[in-house]
């Protein structure tokens, strides 16, 4: 069934090993759940390639070379270890073990992670050190979220990544399979049985580094992408010219307003920033900047990432506006209705926090809602310091629904149009009736003597159904 | 050394399993302070474990077949490093001197000596009944846990930066290092314990709450309290768990507690008062804290599902309660809203720690209802008609808002001049949402119309 397509579109005469290689590729008892035929299709012939390119064709034992879906784990692995380990970058010391130690990996291949043996689960496995409460919503790993201003630009991205992986490839393959083959006969029997070869982690010059880069590069703008390998220092900006950046890109959102451009940009600075191990004002007041952008944008997945980082910068006391943030921390919560990060955050209040301006606004906004108080709330919506009207507008819907629920049972039997319009915080009359046509309640809209009124009496439960609806499901990541 | 070795023989010949546990203490007996010393000269790293395989065998008495003869070597020869470890910590201790990260290396050795036995208990070479020495261990290691993290956030500072390839610049903030370590060994004593196949009399599945228990207080202490769910989660799927009651009653409500302020904290207030209340039941009556620990959410819980404050007699036996919550439920019960708004904030740090501040403040509801109920009392009945007696009165059910209006500017003291009356309206129709109040109001006559039924207007409180 499995007839390899690519393979066969060039012309060239493969010898039977090869051919009984693509074969065993696409053979049914080969398949691994996940791993899709394109992608082993595409990995199939990189590899040939690789090895063809090389003129190894025959010195490859294609009989008990790895097969492509390997390699494609292998890839998915090493993603994950550099994406989700702090210290991705091996020390030089397990570096040079490695080639020997290789099958220690081994343990991460097999499929299922259960550990029988009493003494294996006694050691500390390394695919446990992230503790479930890390994987959890907690704020701690907001910074692992990546999210993109629209759609374009995360396409832009994939394809990037695309682009990032054949990178990838490309040094997977200058390593094996055929070095990695020669290896193997270099190094005996004994890897054979025991050390896969595509398990032998990437040998790059510039990994054994860990220590902060220093930046060479001169140009402004940079586009933003994902490391999977330490920076070249020529790619990283030093401070100073970071400084220049930072002043162009505020100058292009006041003239351009180009959201995508301006993300991207922000991520590619936050990189340069994080690379060199620069942690001073500047790197807060790049994040304050980027974080009021998103909020501008409503993009909350964005801003959420930046608030995290700033407020364990704020603790360093590297200046800044903590007092403002705090404020947005506090109306964020409100509208992820996280109870649990709300009480923390009351019992991490000074008293001096508590008489800032900003937080004693959104402190009156999470204690009106708290106490059903509508009115107070709907005045604090229209009168807010800051950016809290853009965290606040992401929340008004639900709460307009909830504070109809409430009225459509206690006024009988209606309310003027023009005080529910007032009461609920909308700009004008006609903004309030466009909601509740928008509600499906324009039945209950009706003209009384030449003005609008809202029939609460025969509203029944249709608010109390919305307002279900709207507080079952939280956006808690809230991304565009 | 011997005379360890002698206390242990003979705990093992009486199947004592809690004496047992007290032979591998981290603190030397009062009767014999030198015992760490002792033990420490009598022996050295080389010999130590040929010393103790040679003991305790079948030769000198003991009841072991050759597994067993090493698992306890093992746990021994763990213990016996430990003990240096914890020499020089109790001496810098003393001398005030205590090293950075040492509580680390403590929990290190711990940790060491903890993992000795649960190898042997998961492979069921240690007799179930020893599982004390497990509980002691565990127990000591959380502390230790607990201690090293405190320390290494004081040296390290709580903010981790990144280094590597990410994006951002902090990597991590308030880390755990240690206690959440501990979680993880403690995971494998739980799903050990819960998982246990041997016959329900030898079982350690009578571990599971014990181990649950120890879990409870680590995800709190480590803010990752929805872990817990996952916990219970696991023991109520467990279809040949022996039913709770027939554990020791400590464990009972120790774990109905936790369950309870679970609950609470999901702000699902009726399963939270029928745990709170069991655990309060089952509560031995000497064990003053627990009790005050249980009714600290109780308390709360019962506002919100009945309504129903403390009485002085229930709280004066605790004059810490009798703080937390005397002058709030004072203020709810007169309907006092400048009080309640007072009181609430006086104690808002110790609401706040101990995360019953956001339930409390749901209380205003109450004092407001108080309020407007006096106003209705005060309204008096309606005029009786032509032949009607005494006994047909009935209330003034139509109450104009200003008169709620004025007494609540005057409940709200000074702040009650800035109330505005659209807001007056927004609290009244909170009450009648909330069914804290039966009518409705009319906005055209400015007019709120309660309920005629006697007892209905404000239900629940008799008018």
């Amino acid at each position: 069934m499995a007839q390899p397509q690519p393979v066969q579109k060039n012309k060239v005469d493969w010898s039977k090993a090869v051919r009984d290689y693509v074969q065993r590729a696409f053979a049914q008892e080969n398949n691994v759940a996940g791993v899709s035929r394109e992608e082993v299709q595409e990995k199939l012939k990189q590899v040939i390639t690789a090895v063809a390119e090389k003129g190894m064709m025959d010195d490859v034992d294609w009989a008990s070379h790895p097969l492509p879906q390997q390699f494609v784990l292998q890839d998915r692995r090493r993603a994950l270890g550099v994406d989700g380990q702090q210290n991705a970058w091996p020390t030089p010391a397990s570096h040079l073990a490695d080639p020997l130690h290789g099958h220690t990996n081994n343990a991460s291949l097999s499929p299922s992670k259960k550990r029988k043996s009493t003494d294996a689960s006694l050691t500390d496995h390394p695919d446990d050190s992230q503790p479930p409460w890390r994987k959890t919503n907690s704020r701690n790993m907001f910074e692992d979220r990546i999210t993109y201003a629209n759609q374009g630009q995360a396409n832009r991205v994939d394809k990037k990544q695309r682009k990032n992986k054949e990178k990838d490839n490309f040094i997977n393959s200058k390593f094996s399979p055929a070095e990695l083959e020669k290896r193997r006969q270099r190094f005996g029997n004994i890897s054979t049985d025991v050390t896969p070869p595509w398990a032998s982690p990437r040998t790059d010059d510039a990994e054994a580094r860990s220590g902060p880069v220093v930046g060479t590069c001169q140009q402004l703008e940079k586009r933003y992408f994902r490391l999977t390998a330490p920076p070249k220092p020529e790619t990283v900006r030093p401070l100073p010219v970071l400084e220049q950046t930072l002043a162009l890109l505020k100058k292009k959102w006041r003239e351009e307003k180009n959201y995508g451009y301006i993300c991207d940009q922000f991520k590619s600075l936050r990189q340069d920033l994080t690379v060199q191990h620069i942690r001073s004002a500047f790197t807060v007041d790049v994040y304050e900047i980027h974080a009021r952008i998103a909020l501008e944008k409503g993009d909350l997945g964005e801003y959420n990432q930046c608030q995290t980082q700033l407020r364990a910068l704020y603790s360093q006391n590297l200046g800044g506006h903590p007092e403002e943030f705090l404020a947005y921390r506090i109306l964020y919560f409100i509208h992820t209705c996280n109870r649990t990060d709300m009480n923390d955050m009351l019992a991490d209040l000074t008293p001096t926090d508590k008489n800032d301006h900003a937080v004693k606004h959104a402190l009156a906004v999470r204690s009106a809602l708290a106490l059903g108080n509508y009115h107070r709330f709907f005045r604090l919506y229209i009168d807010y310091p800051n950016l809290g009207g853009n965290l606040m507008d992401k929340f008004v819907d639900r709460e307009r629904v909830a504070a109809l629920a409430n009225m459509c049972k206690a006024y009988k039997p209606f309310v003027k149009l023009s005080f529910l319009s007032f009461e609920l915080g909308f700009e004008s009359d006609r903004a309030c009736l466009d909601f509740l046509v928008q509600k499906q309640a324009q039945h209950l809209i009706q003209d009384t003597d030449g003005e609008l009124c809202f029939q609460t009496g025969k509203a029944g439960l249709l608010f109390d159904q919305l307002r279900a609806q709207a507080f079952a499901k939280v956006d808690i990541k809230g991304q565009i | 050394m011997n005379q360890l070795i002698e206390r242990f023989q003979l705990c093992i010949a009486e199947g004592n399993g809690t004496e047992l546990a007290e032979i591998f203490s981290t603190k030397a007996p009062a009767s014999n302070p030198g015992l760490f010393y002792d033990l420490r000269q009598g022996s050295n790293a080389q010999q130590i474990e040929d010393y103790i395989h040679y003991t305790i065998t079948p030769r000198n008495g003991f009841p072991f077949d050759s597994a067993e003869v090493n698992a306890w070597t093992e746990v021994f020869v763990n213990y016996w490093k430990a003990v240096g470890e914890l020499i020089s910590l109790h001496e810098s201790t003393d001398q005030g001197k205590l090293r950075d990260g040492q509580f680390g290396e403590v929990y290190d050795v711990w940790k060491a000596y903890t993992n000795s036995l649960i190898k042997h208990h998961n492979s069921s070479v240690l007799p179930f009944w020893t599982i004390p020495c497990l509980y002691k261990a565990l127990t000591e290691l959380r502390t230790y846990a607990i201690k090293a993290d405190e320390q290494s956030v004081n040296t390290k500072g709580n903010v981790t930066f990144n280094t590597g390839l990410q994006d951002d610049i902090v990597s991590s903030v308030g880390k755990n290092e240690k206690l959440e370590d501990y979680a993880r060994v403690l995971n494998r004593v739980f799903n050990m314990c819960l998982q246990d196949r041997a016959p329900i009399e030898y079982s350690r599945k009578w571990g599971t709450y014990y181990t649950a228990n120890l879990m409870f207080k680590t995800y709190f202490k480590l803010n990752a309290i929805s872990l817990s769910k996952n916990m219970v989660q696991a023991i109520n799927a467990q279809f040949d768990m022996p039913p709770l009651h027939r554990f020791p009653n400590s464990e009972i409500v120790t774990f109905k507690y936790y369950i309870g302020v679970m609950t609470f904290l999901r702000e699902d207030y009726v399963q939270a008062e029928k745990n709170l209340t069991e655990a309060w039941q089952l509560c031995h009556k000497s064990a003053y804290k627990n009790h005050q620990q249980i009714l600290t959410y109780l308390i709360p819980c019962r506002l919100i599902t009945t309504h129903k404050l403390p009485t002085s007699e229930l709280l004066s036996p605790y004059p810490r309660l009798q703080a937390l919550f005397g002058p709030i439920a004072a203020c709810i019960r007169k309907g006092n809203l400048a009080g309640f708004d007072a009181a609430l904030s006086a104690g808002e740090d110790e609401f706040v720690k101990r995360r019953i501040y956001l339930t409390l403040e749901r209380g205003r509801d109450i004092a407001l209802r108080n309020l407007l109920r006096k106003v209705f009392l005060a309204g008096g009945y309606e005029p009786l008609k032509e032949g009607q007696t005494e006994a047909d009165l009935i209330r003034r059910t139509r109450i104009p808002t200003a008169e709620f209006a004025a007494a609540i500017r005057m409940g709200l003291g000074a702040d009650g001049k800035l109330l505005e009356d659209d807001e007056v309206e927004c609290m009244l129709a909170n009450m009648i949402y909330k069914n804290l109040m039966k009518g409705y109001i009319s906005r055209e006559r400015a007019m709120v119309v309660l309920s005629k039924t006697a007892g209905m207007a404000f239900p629940g409180t008799g008018v």
